[in-house]
């Protein structure tokens, strides 16, 4: 009983020294490992630049702008402002007014001058 | 294998590594490459397929980068596994066609003095023959236990069996070295007081 306990911590001690006595891992090694992970990780990178490359031109132009959301918003945008140029609603303020007349009328200094009279008048 | 505190997990590292990131190749090289080659060599007895085992391990572990789940597994458990299976199939492979003289330990030279024989490098040469000597799985349990210092419960997920497996694998192949080796032990310049 003694001695296989004897052995047994002959044995440990052993183990011990073993593990402060780890083998390095050689150079050689870890170059090979590293060489063999950069060529794995190469294979991990999306191709994105080759496939935005054979897109057509009108794609192209339409992925520039942000994509089929974008050309909705622009195309909702332009349908909008026609209709509000064909037929303004009342709420959209006279042009006129916003250049500083009050209506056409002030253009003229007299109401009852018209441009029949002027006509007439510059033939006489 | 598991991180200190304030450092980066194997896991986080191998999704860096996954995601493009050149140094989490290189930490996880430095953390994990000396543990399977410290392993595969005691496992395999032989320093040339020691290297072939961890470059084939760290490989798959490249390779299944992109795949891995954050958080299910340690890195290290199921790298251990990868190498504890590559070096039974090259066992296997060697006992089916030649008998590779590196992979097998040298014996004892009886023509060696008692001084040189008290020499911890002997000692070591000498444990590695008993290792060798011993069944595929109870090297490989031993080897974890004692010389990795892995729990039971872990050795029991790398070998995929149970811990109480283990722990008779362990101590079976415990009792056989101790049993080698007292055979052995005026040689290796052990006193008996």
């Amino acid at each position: 009983m003694a001695d296989t306990d004897k052995a047994l911590q002959e044995l440990e001690d052993l183990f011990a020294a073993a593990r402060s006595d780890r083998p390095a891992v050689p150079e050689h090694l870890s170059a090979a490992i590293l060489a063999d992970a950069a060529r794995e990780q190469a294979g991990f990178q999306p191709e994105r630049p080759a496939r935005a490359a054979r897109l057509p031109k009108w794609r192209q132009l339409i992925e520039a702008i942000g994509g089929w959301p974008a050309m909705g918003g622009l195309a909702a945008a332009s349908a909008a402002g026609l209709w509000i140029g064909v037929a303004p609603p009342a709420f959209v303020p006279d042009p006129v007014a916003l250049a500083g007349y009050e209506d056409s009328s002030t253009v003229f200094a007299d109401e009852s001058y018209d441009i029949a009279v002027m006509l007439s008048e510059d033939l006489q | 294998m598991s991180a200190a505190a304030g450092e980066v997990s194997d896991d986080a590292l191998l999704v860096l590594y996954a995601n493009g990131d050149g140094r989490a190749a290189a930490e996880l090289t430095a953390r994990l490459s000396p543990r399977v080659f410290g392993v595969a060599m005691r496992v395999m007895g032989s320093r040339a397929e020691a290297e072939d085992v961890t470059q084939e391990a760290m490989l798959r572990l490249w390779k299944m980068a992109p795949e891995w789940r954050p958080g299910e597994a340690q890195v290290s458990t199921w790298l251990y596994r990868v190498a504890m299976n590559l070096c039974i199939d090259r066992k296997r492979r060697a006992r089916g066609g030649h008998v590779d003289l590196d992979a097998v330990p040298e014996p004892p030279d009886p023509g060696r003095s008692a001084a040189e024989q008290m020499q911890e490098g002997a000692r070591q040469d000498a444990l590695q023959a008993a290792l060798m000597q011993l069944p595929e799985r109870q090297r490989q349990a031993v080897v974890l236990r004692h010389l990795e210092e892995l729990s039971n419960p872990e050795i029991a997920g790398i070998m995929d069996i149970s811990v109480e497996a283990v722990e008779s694998l362990t101590a079976r192949g415990k009792r056989a070295l101790a049993a080698a080796l007292a055979g052995r032990r005026e040689e290796l310049g052990y006193s008996d007081g």
